[in-house]
């Protein structure tokens, strides 16, 4: 656990850059929202922007870049695979943690400021649905882990498999993916699946089921990386 | 006293290439070991399975008693510096320091600011813009310091200019003397190192064609020169490894175990007789024809040659 917390704090000694990039390009993305909708005016009454991807995209790049440049710079001082994985885990989960409530916060001062003084729903979720402020602040984590875990997983098929690895990954998800809507065009299961995905509350699309697709991910990237070379 | 590394009938096979080929050996504590052999001998590999980067394809390693893999205790007491080594791109110079310093729990940060100094290396510089010399003192200046029980040089010099190079001799050497420990130089540049090293590992083609004692080795292989017949004469007592004709005169590198009744012999016979370098020792066996190594060999080296 020791050697673990020592990962963690490894990927922190840069930490200007590891906490700069995501907030930077959320900052820059919500400046931009809001000079376009001041300047546009009435055009649209209640804007909704989708700018609050920009930090979870970043995070899901970060979690690659952890798996390519940290994970053969930590072997290489002679971590293992184990302290690597679980150090990164907690890297990660920890910048969750406190994005997802800092994110929070925003959407709070965002409503009660009236979007800003202009209607304007930046860091709101889209999704209203969720009303509980535990789940709230769920729906602004879980997301983050989903998105982070899937991230490990890639870039440690590419680690392990190479490039093999990639286009065999890449070549089922296309078959397994065409696949299913394929079957679903010819038995005419869309309008069931709309339904379903109609039927489900906010903080379950948003919540719980992220949540329970993170979690085999996370199982899934440490039985790889524990063949792994850097 | 227990060896820190043992290593029995280690394989690794890439495919169809055979990297090393049943390679066993022990490195005892508190030593400078040369690891030496051609590119693509299986140097690199075989310090990449010490250190649990990489998988034996069958055989056996254990580091100070245990199996490396997933072993912090074993893990925490290693530093590989590889030329190979590569850095996230965010980091600088006094990043990747403060990095070591984290994980190895005997760093000396007053040796490291001092090496910095010596190889002149600038601390705010990211490592991507490094020249290749300056990312190799980076790895020199992370090796030293770290003082690891065990720690292994790749060929750590690539790019270096003389000076910073006889600069990481002198260090290695004063630190090594101070804080005995175990460490294994993989180098090409074998006559720099050949003062430093105290015992030889010789790998070709994935085997194991030496593993002797420095100065044991240092009086086995010797080269005669003079004519033909009397070279002849000589080198019946030993393994020819290595032949030049000039008209009627002949230079031989000759192995065996010599002493000096065969120093007497030799000038009596009228040959000029002198000792082999360490770097024309590891040439002429590792392209001595069809690997055919000698039978007679000191009784302070083990062979591996089939």
């Amino acid at each position: 656990m020791n050697r673990a917390l020592t990962v963690a704090r490894l990927q922190f000694v840069a930490w200007p850059l590891v906490v700069g990039w995501p907030w930077g390009i959320l900052a820059s993305s919500f400046l931009i929202n809001l000079a376009i909708f001041a300047s546009i005016g009435d055009a649209d009454p209640e804007p909704t922007t989708g700018g609050l991807a920009s930090i979870y995209i970043v995070m899901f790049i970060a979690c690659v870049n952890v798996i390519i440049q940290e994970f053969p710079f930590a072997m290489g001082l002679g971590m293992s695979r184990r302290s690597f994985y679980l150090g990164s885990l907690l890297h990660f989960v920890g910048q969750a943690i406190v994005y997802a409530g800092v994110l929070h916060l925003l959407s709070v001062v965002e409503k009660a400021t009236g979007g800003w003084g202009l209607d304007l729903t930046f860091f709101g979720l889209p999704f209203l649905l969720v009303e509980n402020p535990v789940l709230r602040y769920l729906a602004f984590a879980i997301p983050f882990l989903l998105l982070g875990f899937l991230g490990f997983a890639i870039a440690l098929v590419f680690k392990r498999w190479g490039i093999n690895g990639m286009l065999t990954l890449s070549t089922a998800a296309f078959v397994g993916i065409g696949g299913l809507a394929a079957l679903t065009t010819w038995r005419g299961w869309w309008p069931a699946i709309g339904g379903w995905f109609a039927d489900q509350s906010g903080g379950a699309l948003l919540v719980g089921w992220p949540a329970l697709l993170a979690l085999p991910l996370a199982a899934v990237s440490y039985l790889i990386i524990r063949r792994a070379t850097p | 006293m227990s060896p820190v590394v043992t290593v029995t009938d280690l394989t690794k096979r890439y495919g169809g290439v055979t990297a090393l080929d049943g390679v066993s050996f022990s490195l005892a504590e508190n030593r400078i070991y040369g690891l030496l052999g051609r590119n693509g001998a299986g140097k690199t590999t075989l310090m990449q399975i010490l250190t649990a980067q990489n998988f034996a394809t069958s055989g056996d390693v254990a580091v100070f008693g245990q199996h490396p893999y997933e072993n912090e205790r074993v893990l925490s007491r290693i530093s590989f510096i590889k030329e190979s080594q590569t850095y996230p791109s965010a980091l600088r110079v006094h990043h990747v320091l403060r990095a070591a310093s984290l994980v190895h729990p005997c760093w000396d940060e007053e040796l490291a600011q001092q090496l910095v100094d010596d190889f002149r290396l600038p601390p705010r510089r990211n490592v991507r813009k490094l020249s290749r010399g300056m990312l190799s003192s980076l790895g020199i200046i992370v090796g030293l310091a770290s003082r690891a029980p065990l720690t292994f040089f790749d060929e750590p010099y690539l790019g270096l200019d003389a000076v910073a190079r006889q600069i990481f001799y002198d260090r290695l050497l004063a630190d090594y003397t101070e804080h005995p420990r175990t460490i294994v130089l993989s180098t090409h540049l074998i006559d720099e190192v050949s003062d430093l090293i105290e015992h030889v590992l010789l790998i070709d083609r994935g085997r194991l064609l030496l593993d002797v004692e420095a100065e044991a080795l240092r009086g086995q292989v010797l080269t005669v020169a003079g004519p033909v017949a009397a070279v002849d004469e000589f080198t019946r007592t030993g393994a020819e490894l290595h032949r030049v004709l000039l008209g009627g005169a002949a230079r031989a590198t000759v192995r065996g175990d010599f002493g000096p009744t065969d120093h007497d012999r030799a000038r009596a016979l009228g040959l000029t007789l002198e000792a082999s370098s360490l770097q024309d020792t590891v040439v002429r066996l590792t392209t001595a024809t069809n690997g055919a190594a000698p039978a007679t060999v000191g009784a302070t080296s083990k062979e591996a040659v089939r």
